[in-house]
This record gives structure tokens, C-alpha cells and sequence, in this order.
């Protein structure tokens, strides 16, 4: 996910990206965004911050974990906001969309 | 995500009493042994082996594996479990009924205990293939492993009614034809109908997950899932009538055809994985799957050979080799994300919190592979050698293992929450 300086919901979308390192895959013990699992972050609504994300396979076994890791690191950063994930298979999660970090804590 | 399911996984009070039942038939097979040692080179037709076949197969296979299967149907299935309170039943069925089967084989009195025993371990059998069935039918998408799942759970009724049926004969008999022939088809039906097929559908969807690789092979699957099943009953079916015969290569030809076809899918995610690095429980899987190639090559010494030698060979590479192998690893594959999930779930994203993997002993299971493969080196050389001081070193070997995997077992459903003092708070 990439963020531009010009983005008028920046400072709020580094906060949220911050927190979202926090989230870690169980499996792979590797955080979400350096797996690239996060498409997007939405700020629109005043009163919810909604986050499109994918999983490494649908239906991952630890899905809801991850799910409810993302509302409980959002929640604790924006408390007057609603926590939503916004789940998408397209496009599928691959390896490609790793960063170089989460590329080297697996080895790759 | 609004139209789409996750999955929720059972209740962790489903899923966990089969880890901890089947692990203590774990240790107690491995007691079991401890008396036995003089009897592993006679036939296999003996009270003491019975038993212990029936506490590897039931007790410890088939209780982890019904554990297992409940925890990865909603993941399967991509809906969630039928019936906990089935799934619980079923729990109870399946541990009387094998209690009551072992004991009366040891003791060897057939009657009301042994038969009983059977019914219940067919009743957990029915009521674990309907809640199989009914979660499956709640989901709308069509996969090879839903074939493989269900036609294992037919098998598994099919194995457990043939077990009851010659528990009963064994009290008053009244099958035509000789209980051993029809011992060995209740066994290939279950070895090669229940347990191959299971492991079959189960791992096509779960070893892409764990290696984060994936094969565009489906047809292997589909053709693996057609010569596993035409193999197994024209395997049966000459069998009953006609008897064992030089036909049945044909049938294990097809068998292992099938089997092949599954191992190149798997080999083909391994080659096409992400993750490169393969971690101990995949170790174990490993070893598991050269068990069960090397059991696969000994049908024709069993056929062939007189000598009731080769017959606990392929059983012990089938069971202490290819199931138990798998059994041990996948383990921790699955019981620490399953005690993760109620022990760290809620906060996961607020505070650090330990990984599955730090639920257990990483060392001891690197342990418990190395002296497992010990073990079942030391029983096969001990069995075919005839050198009962290597099977004696090979079952006290075999009782470490046991040990060390029920510690570990314990280990992690009994972790406890380390918060707030050993967790670093974030903001």
C-alpha cells in the first residue's frame, strides 16, 4: 500500500499504518502490511476508519483473528471511530505484493 | 466483507478433548508395547496385537484426526461446523467405544463388551459422517477435497459396521467365509479408505496454505480421488468373493497410481511455495509420506511370503510410520492456533502477544522427530531381524516419543496467559 505526502488523510493514514504493523499473520509471523495483506485506507467517514484488505488464501484458518486484530490496533489509535474491514479476494493476495521486509523474515 | 463467510471454527471445548483423549491413547499404546515385546514376530491374529492395533487406529488416528477434521471442516467447507453438539457425541462415542474394543481385545473376551464397543465406534462413525455431510451441504462451491472428506467418512461406516460384524462373529460365528480374509478387508478398508482418503483431501487444502504454494494440477487430485476409489473396491469386492488372489496387484496398482498422483500435486506446491523454509511439523509430514511409499512397496512380500514377518512391517510403517509421523507433526499445526485463537485472539492488535508457535517446545519436537525415526528403525530391524533386544530398545524409544509429544500436548492447551507483566503495550 503506498502513501503520498499529498493525501489529504495522510497524517491519519500513517497513524493507522503504524498500528497495522502491529497486526501480525499467526502462521506466518510475519505483520500484515509487510505482506502486503492491506489494499486500502479509507478516512471518508467522520465517524468509521475502513480498511480493504485481502488474506494470504480465502478462508484462511486464522482469518478472524487477523480481522479482529486490524479493529483492535485501529480502535485503540482512532477510540472515536468505528473499526471496518472491507475483505476482498480481488485482486488475489501473491508473493509480489510483499515488501522487501516481509520477503526477508520469510527467507525469500 | 459483507458477502463473505469466514469461517468461524468450533468451540475450543469441541475440538480439544479429542487432542487430549487421543494423546493419552498415544502414551498408553506405547504402554502397551512395553508388554508385548516377545509377541512382535508371530502372527498378527493375537489378543495383545489386536488390541494395540485398535488403540492406533482408534484411539489415537482416528480420535486426533475426528478432533482435527472439526477444526478444518468450516475451513474446508468455507462454512461453519454443522453441529457442535454432534461433534461432541461423537466424542463420546468414539472414546467409550474404543476403551471398551481395546480392553476386550487385550483380555480377549468377546461378547457383550467387544460388541458393544463396535456399535459405538460405528455410532461415532454415523454421527461424524452426517455432521461431515450437513456442513459440506451448506456450502454452494464443489471441490475435490469435499469428494475426498465424504467418501473417506463412507469408508470410515464401512470399516467400523465390517469391525462390528466381526466382533459378533467372533462371539457367534456366522460369516461364511475366514475371519482373517475378511480382518484384512476391514483393515484396507479403513488404512486405505478412511485414513489415505482423509489425509488425501484434508492436506490438498491445507499444505498450499502452510507452504504458501499452490500446483494448477487439479486433475492429478480428481485422477488420484478415482484410482484410490475403483482400486479400493474392486479390492474389496474380488476379495469377498473370490479371495485374495494375484488380481489384487492390479488393485494396488491403481491404489498407488492414486497415491502417486497425490504426491506429485504435493511435490508440485512444494516446488511452486513461497515460503521456503520448511519447519519441523512439515518435517514430520515428510517422513510420513516415505512411510507410506515404503509400505506401498510390500504387498507382494505379504502376498507372497508365508512369513507373518512382513504383515507387521507394513503395519508398522502404515501406523507408527505414515499416521503417526503425520499425527505428531500436524499436531502443532493445529492445537497451538487452536488454543491461540481463545487465549490471544481478542488481543491480537493491542498488545504483543506470543505466536502459536511459542505455545510449545520447538526443541522437544525437534526431539520427537529424531527419536521417533529411531524408534520405527529400531522396530522394523527388530521385527524383520527377529532380535528382540532392538524391539525392546525400539518400544522404550517409542515411549519417550510418547513423553515428549503428550508434554507438549499438555504444554500448549494448558498455556497460560502472560499479560500484562510479560506483554509489551504498545500506545
Amino acid at each position: 500500500m503506498q502513501l503520498s505526502i499529498d493525501d489529504r488523510w495522510f497524517r491519519e493514514k500513517t497513524i493507522a499504518l503504524s498500528a497495522l504493523y502491529q497486526v501480525v499473520d499467526p502462521e506466518l509471523c510475519v505483520n500484515i502490511i509487510d505482506l502486503g495483506l492491506v489494499y486500502g485506507l479509507d478516512f471518508d467517514d467522520a465517524s468509521a476508519v475502513t480498511v480493504t484488505m485481502t488474506l494470504s488464501t480465502p478462508h484462511c484458518p486464522m482469518g478472524e483473528s487477523i480481522i479482529t486484530g486490524v479493529k483492535n490496533a485501529l480502535s485503540g489509535v482512532f477510540p472515536e471511530k468505528i473499526a471496518e474491514v472491507q475483505l476482498v479476494w480481488d485482486p488475489a493476495w501473491n508473493y509480489t505484493m510483499m515488501t522487501e521486509e516481509g520477503r526477508a523474515q520469510l527467507n525469500l | 466483507m459483507a458477502d463473505i463467510n469466514i469461517a468461524k471454527a468450533p468451540p475450543n471445548y469441541v475440538v480439544l478433548p479429542f487432542y487430549g483423549t487421543g494423546a493419552l491413547f498415544f502414551l498408553v499404546l506405547a504402554v502397551m508395547m512395553l508388554f508385548t515385546p516377545g509377541e512382535w514376530g508371530g502372527h498378527y491374529f493375537t489378543p495383545h496385537l489386536l488390541a494395540m492395533t485398535h488403540t492406533a487406529a482408534l484411539g489415537w488416528g482416528s480420535m486426533i484426526i475426528f478432533g482435527s477434521a472439526y477444526q478444518l471442516l468450516p475451513v474446508i467447507c468455507e462454512s461453519d461446523l454443522f453441529s457442535s453438539k454432534m461433534a461432541l457425541a461423537s466424542y463420546g462415542c468414539l472414546t467409550v467405544g474404543a476403551g471398551l474394543l481395546i480392553a476386550s481385545f487385550w483380555l480377549f473376551t468377546p461378547g457383550w463388551m467387544m460388541i458393544t464397543g463396535g456399535a459405538l465406534v460405528v455410532t461415532a462413525a454415523g454421527i461424524y459422517g452426517v455432521n461431515a455431510y450437513l456442513t459440506m451441504g451448506s456450502c454452494k462451491r464443489y471441490s475435490v477435497q469435499k469428494l475426498f472428506i465424504l467418501a473417506s467418512a463412507g469408508w470410515l461406516l464401512v470399516t467400523t459396521l465390517a469391525g462390528l460384524l466381526l466382533a459378533i462373529n467372533l462371539y457367534e460365528p456366522f460369516i461364511f467365509r475366514s475371519h482373517l480374509d475378511m480382518l484384512k478387508l476391514h483393515a484396507h478398508a479403513g488404512l486405505a479408505g478412511w485414513f489415505r482418503q482423509l489425509i488425501t483431501g484434508v492436506s490438498s487444502k491445507l499444505v498450499p496454505i502452510f507452504l504458501l504454494g499452490k500446483s494448477g494440477k487439479i486433475r492429478l487430485l480428481y485422477g488420484s480421488f478415482v484410482c484410490q476409489n475403483a482400486g479400493l473396491v474392486l479390492f474389496l469386492a474380488d476379495g469377498l468373493v473370490f479371495g485374495f488372489t494375484p488380481r489384487i496387484f492390479f488393485y494396488e496398482g491403481l491404489i498407488v497410481l492414486g497415491v502417486v498422483a497425490w504426491l506429485i500435486w504435493l511435490f508440485d506446491c512444494y516446488r511452486n511455495r513461497v515460503r521456503k523454509a520448511i519447519d519441523l511439523p512439515m518435517r514430520h509430514v515428510f517422513f510420513s509420506c516415505l512411510c507410506l511409499l515404503i509400505a506401498l512397496l510390500l504387498p507382494p512380500a505379504l502376498y507372497y511370503s508365508h512369513d507373518h514377518v512382513w504383515a507387521l512391517v507394513y503395519g508398522l510403517f502404515l501406523f507408527q510410520g505414515w499416521i503417526t509421523f503425520l499425527i505428531l507433526g500436524m499436531t502443532f499445526k493445529t492445537l497451538p492456533f487452536i488454543v491461540w485463537n481463545y487465549r490471544y485472539k481478542h488481543l491480537s492488535g493491542k498488545i504483543k502477544v506470543p505466536m502459536p508457535k511459542h505455545l510449545y517446545h520447538e526443541k522437544w519436537l525437534r526431539y520427537q522427530l529424531g527419536i521417533h525415526t529411531a524408534s520405527l528403525l529400531l522396530l522394523v530391524a527388530g521385527v524383520a531381524l527377529r532380535q528382540e533386544a532392538l524391539i525392546r530398545t525400539g518400544i522404550w524409544i517409542a515411549l519417550a516419543t510418547a513423553a515428549l509429544y503428550v508434554g507438549n500436548v499438555v504444554t500448549v492447551m494448558f498455556y497460560k496467559i502472560k499479560t500484562p507483566a510479560d506483554a509489551t503495550v504498545h500506545r
